[in-house]
């Protein structure tokens, strides 16, 4: 999951995959702005067949939360 | 030239009666359209449910995502001589509670998405007499259902509101801190709506993909789009923005530079294809035009995007000119202005700053004559922002005079604002919010005392914290993304106040 997300992650900004960590946060370190990070999550919802709650994905900040809210969606279906 | 935003609704229904005026997702890849008269017929009847409340005239506030209820409440207010109040669907509760309490709202229609606001309106705004909840499908636990209020007042409403007669209230940052209510009119944004001319053919098919309580976006999205009689397209969240263009095949949208920078790196991420493949696959060959506001878009987009077969059109514009000042016109490109005056609109420089006038000028903003008085003079509006235009009408900014940070998502934050929202916490002794490259910084001189008496070791990871407690109910727009601390105080101005430049 982490894996596949990083390389997602790098088709908005110009990150090398091995710099980023489950720490990492999207705006802060990544340099995502709100509408890349927007789009990955339309691209995560296509890619782990999930649907996304935009109210609940505003509240994440890091890489790692991400993974588990899209681990959490996919449990739940 | 219609002057009244029903004028504008009347003759598009009268032209294109039986034929879609907007579409909408319903449930996944599902898509529902209404007709003109549908639209029509449903705002009448919303303004005829407005009578029957006893609520014709008063100021009425909308809040939610665009929908066609949205479209269908907003008619409805106006165009039966009420006064509309559009909020921000992304403020917290409280801040909507307030802005109702200013605005002298009696009545608030609320999407289920906004329940929350809904629910405590009552009891926080003592002059609020009723809340109508879009999906609400019963009355019930003092929520009003929007469906049931329709359904119980068909027929035509034959109230014609007067052209000058104030038709909005928008609220906008103000550079204290606070807010103010732009009072606009039915011929400001309707002469707004009728003046731009992009050459844009009746019965185009545009994707809204803003937030409808923006100026820019009511303006052209919906009031434009029915003057043209256009396929006015919903698009359902941020998250689907391409998906959504595959689904609607717009013709043109109206964008933000933020919205333009992320999809110019979907486009070059393939570098293989030719160019026009790559946009007719992502895109569809038919989405020729995209119209740029709300912030300044570095002109390098514009010619990327001219490879790819899309025009992109650059306008400028403010709330308080409805919002419309100058837009690109097609057939005459000019990369270094943002557009042409439109031709409802003036503008001249004043000590560098430009100044515009026209019918598409605000009253005033609501309940602040100090305010007004201070952008005012003589009909003419002062921008803040620093331009001059030529013998041509092309427009040209070379920067703000205002303490305002325009973000790339056109949204108009106020750095003062912020720091009076991180002030008030014990270790930051003194803060300076800015922007720096594209997103929102706040540099942070902690109280070094406070920290050693609380054994406070990492004070940056203390700081972040704040921070990260103030993003999480800061509306998107507002969100700080970059912290410096500082070792020294911040150098002052005579009168103690913190040197911003």
């Amino acid at each position: 999951m982490f894996e596949k997300l990083v390389e997602i992650i790098c088709n908005y900004v110009e990150v090398e995959p091995e710099k980023i960590t489950p720490e990492s946060r999207f705006m802060e370190d990544l340099g995502f702005t709100s509408f890349d990070f927007m789009s990955m999550l339309g691209e995560v919802e296509d890619t782990f067949d999930v649907e996304v709650d935009e109210a609940e994905a505003v509240k994440i900040i890091t890489v790692g939360e991400a993974v588990d809210y899209i681990q959490k969606l996919a449990q739940a279906q | 030239m219609k002057s009244t935003i029903r004028e504008i609704l009347v003759d598009a229904q009268e032209r294109f009666g039986p034929e879609v005026g907007v579409r909408y997702k319903a449930g996944k890849n599902q898509v529902e359209d209404k007709t003109y008269t549908q639209l029509r017929e449903d705002s009448e009847r919303f303004s005829n449910a407005l009578a029957a409340l006893g609520q014709q005239g008063s100021h009425i506030a909308v809040i939610g995502p665009t929908s066609y209820r949205w479209f269908v409440t907003y008619l409805g207010i106006v165009n039966c001589g009420s006064v509309a109040v559009p909020l921000d669907a992304s403020l917290p509760a409280a801040d909507v509670w307030e802005l109702l309490d200013r605005a002298d709202v009696t009545l608030l229609v609320a999407d289920a998405a906004r329940r929350d606001v809904a629910e405590g309106a009552l009891e926080h705004c003592p002059q609020l007499k009723s809340v109508v909840l879009m999906q609400q499908e019963e009355d019930g636990e003092g929520l009003l259902s929007f469906d049931k209020l329709l359904a119980a007042h068909p027929g035509p409403c034959d109230v014609m509101p007067q052209p000058d007669q104030l038709c909005t209230i928008m609220f906008t940052s103000g550079t204290t801190g606070k807010s103010k209510g732009v009072m606009l009119t039915h011929r400001n944004l309707a002469e707004n709506a009728e003046s731009i001319q992009m050459n844009l053919p009746d019965r185009l098919v545009l994707l809204s993909v803003l937030p409808i309580h923006h100026a820019y976006c009511l303006c052209l999205d919906l009031i434009k789009g029915i003057s043209l009689g256009a396929v006015i397209c919903i698009n359902d969240s941020l998250l689907r923005v391409v998906k959504n263009i595959q689904l609607f095949k717009p013709e043109m949208i109206l964008m933000v530079p933020l919205m333009i920078e992320t999809i110019a790196k979907k486009l070059e991420e393939n570098t293989i294809l030719p160019p026009k493949l790559v946009k007719n696959t992502l895109f569809g060959k038919q989405l020729t035009k995209i119209s740029s506001g709300g912030a300044y878009l570095d002109s390098s987009y514009i010619e990327l995007f001219a490879k790819y077969g899309i025009t992109i059109l650059q306008g400028y514009g403010m709330t308080e000119c409805s919002p419309v000042i100058s837009t690109t016109r097609p057939w005459k490109p000019n990369n270094r202005a943002v557009g042409q005056l439109i031709d409802n609109c003036e503008a001249k420089t004043v000590d560098g700053e430009l100044w515009v006038r026209g019918s598409s000028v605000m009253q005033g903003y609501y309940k602040m004559p100090e305010e007004t008085a201070a952008t005012l003079e003589d009909g003419w509006l002062k921008t803040g922002d620093l331009g001059y235009v030529d013998e041509e009408g092309f427009v040209y900014l070379t920067g703000r005079k205002k303490n305002l940070i325009i973000t790339k998502n056109g949204e108009n934050v106020s750095p003062e604002e912020l720091e009076n929202k991180l002030s008030p916490n014990r270790l930051v002794q003194e803060v300076l919010v800015r922007e720096n490259k594209s997103v929102i910084e706040a540099e942070i001189f902690p109280d070094y005392e406070y920290a050693r008496k609380k054994h406070i070791k990492d004070v940056r990871a203390a700081l972040q914290e704040i921070i990260d407690e103030y993003n999480l109910q800061a509306p998107p727009h507002k969100k700080i993304y970059s912290l410096v601390v500082r070792e020294t105080e911040f150098e002052k101005t005579p009168s103690k106040k913190i040197k911003r430049f």
